[in-house]
């Protein structure tokens, strides 16, 4: 019944091990793909689809793909970024309490929008933004720095070179600074998510601490420009 | 005369050394091939079989039941194969009386590899006069795409196999380079023989599993059966059709079994994903794992469930998206000398 191909599966997906093992490696081999959870790439007819998506699509015909992490589905509600976000808000491998700050966190926004939602007057209202999704995802891009500086050590000293940074880079910089501004610079009895919404709300509108501390990121590699040629990549 | 019985160590070691791993010549290997068809016909005719049909797994169960062995090592155990599984293939020696080499790159060390770079290297300059040929007569480039996606270029073990020589990874890797950069080509269609001496066929993924029909119990209700493991626990889903949504877990319903809402989320997966939410009840068993390993162990059963409810198509859709594929990560060993599986003992300077 179930049974012969369940088997024939776990023939198949044995664990790979190659024969030397490296220090970073994952237990899928390395022509799995990753999975695709959007319903609605799915239901595009094949007209639509360019020649790369069509190159794609037979790659996947082909190729083994990795199962879906936990945290991955395919329902409205999850969020890439949300879940990122939460992950790293983390202690301990407590996920629970992470995402039930996390959620705390979106209604405390939702409130605050909906106070100054109901007082503002009528030409206003449309200007005031409710979602809380929206207003997480605007604050996170307005956090995100440029350009970084990293240290390159010349002739015994070490100088701060400006340098590009990627876009997974910018991000994680974006939340890093978002969660310990919050952890650290809080009173004392202040809950994290009442604390965490201020300050979302505050980047969104392009004001506060985190928005500081990029601008004065960016300041500094204006400064150190003449060390830019240090920069070998 | 007298005649030296005992000889000194020194004596008997002076040409063992630098030889390498020993050769065997042409002749040797074939009296061993005479020898084992003799012998294959004589085990036949022991075993009472027919000495024309008695095939490799005969011949293997007939050692084993002559010979039993108790020794744990499979490969210690007594053995009768073709010699050219036994005998590792050997290269012929590639110098002459003279001492001359036969091949003028002998001198590099991996005379097999540089001279398929080479001749990989001269299709290339090939293909490239070929188009600018094509360009001066003002003709059209072919634009034909070989399908990439069917094939897949051999791995560095079975070139080495080709080769009969060892390569390092880097030399494998600008092999493979060169080949893309002549495929990439737009006439590259002159080669194809060349090239495909090099590519293997891939079969597409989904031709290999079966997908079982439906059942059908006493109220004439279509169920279906699914078992799916993560980490160390291990489900089993069975989907009734025309139902109202209704899942239960080991007796309990989903909201008192699972609290978190993202063990939940999981197990609606599937469900959302083909959008059949209320239409399916679904009951299971599961045990062993944790929280999370529970639910990605009903999620796999219920999706394996789910195949035979819907067309082939969407089947293909949930493999991509992930909802097929058993989860293979799963607690990592502790290793001697570390705390953890990663984490060091604190280092102390003295």
């Amino acid at each position: 019944m179930a049974a012969p191909s369940a088997t024939g599966l776990c023939q198949r997906l044995r664990a790979w091990l190659p024969r030397i093992m490296p220090v970073r490696w994952s237990r899928y081999n390395p022509s799995y793909l990753e999975p695709e959870v959007n319903k609605e790439l799915y239901q595009k007819p094949l007209e639509e689809l360019t020649e790369e998506e069509r190159e794609q699509m037979e790659l996947k015909a082909v190729r083994p793909i990795k199962a879906a992490p936990p945290t991955l589905s395919s329902s409205v509600f999850s969020d890439p970024m949300i879940s990122k976000f939460t992950n790293m808000m983390m202690k301990n491998g407590n996920k629970v309490l992470a995402r039930s700050l996390m959620s705390q966190t979106l209604e405390a926004i939702k409130r605050k929008q909906l106070e100054k939602y109901h007082k503002a007057p009528e030409n206003e209202k449309e200007t005031i933004e409710c979602n809380p999704y929206i207003i997480f995802h605007q604050a996170l891009k307005n956090c995100q720095p440029i350009i970084g500086l990293s240290n390159i050590t010349r002739g015994g000293k070490t100088y701060q070179v400006p340098v590009p940074l990627t876009d997974n880079r910018k991000r994680f910089l974006a939340m890093k600074w978002l969660i310990t501004e919050c952890r650290e610079n809080k009173h004392r009895r202040m809950m994290l998510p009442e604390k965490l919404s201020q300050e979302l709300l505050l980047a969104f509108n392009n004001e506060g601490p985190v928005i500081k501390k990029k601008h004065v990121l960016h300041k500094m590699a204006e400064a150190n420009r003449a060390y830019a040629h240090f920069r070998w990549w | 005369t007298l005649r030296l019985i005992c000889t000194t160590t020194a004596v008997q070691r002076k040409n063992a050394g630098a030889s390498g791993p020993e050769k065997y010549t042409e002749a040797y290997i074939e009296k061993q091939i005479e020898e084992f068809n003799l012998g294959k016909r004589h085990l036949a005719n022991m075993m009472g079989e027919d000495p024309e049909t008695f095939t490799q797994e005969d011949i293997d169960r007939a050692i084993a039941y002559l010979f039993p062995s108790g020794l744990f090592d499979k490969q210690a155990r007594p053995v009768m194969k073709h010699p050219s599984e036994i005998f590792p293939e050997q290269t012929k020696i590639q110098w002459g009386e003279d001492g001359r080499p036969f091949h003028f790159l002998f001198y590099t060390g991996k005379q097999s590899y540089y001279s398929l770079m080479h001749e990989t290297y001269e299709k290339l300059l090939n293909v490239q006069k070929h188009q600018d040929e094509l360009i001066a007569q003002d003709l059209p480039l072919q634009k034909e795409k070989r399908n990439l996606a069917g094939s897949r270029w051999l791995t560095k073990i079975e070139l080495e196999e080709m080769l009969v020589e060892k390569m390092s990874d880097d030399d494998y890797s600008r092999f493979i380079q060169l080949l893309q950069k002549l495929v990439a080509l737009p006439c590259a269609d002159i080669e194809e023989k060349y090239i495909q001496k090099f590519a293997k066929e891939v079969p597409v993924q989904l031709q290999k599993v079966l997908i079982e029909p439906l059942q059908y119990d006493e109220r004439g209700v279509a169920f279906s059966t699914g078992e799916g493991k993560r980490k160390t626990a291990r489900a089993t889903a069975v989907v009734y059709d025309n139902g109202t949504g209704k899942i239960t877990v080991n007796g309990i319903d989903i909201l008192h079994y699972f609290p978190v809402l993202q063990d939940r989320e999981q197990l609606l997966f599937p469900f959302q994903f083909l959008g059949r939410i209320g239409k399916h009840d679904m009951v299971c068993t599961v045990s062993g794992g944790g929280r999370s390993a529970q639910a990605g162990a009903i999620r796999l059963a219920s999706a394996k469930a789910l195949r035979s409810f819907v067309t082939e198509k969407e089947v293909e859709f949930m493999r991509q998206a992930g909802l097929l594929t058993i989860d293979p990560r799963v607690k990592e060993r502790k290793k001697p000398g570390q705390e953890g599986p990663r984490r060091k003992f604190t280092w102390k300077k003295r």
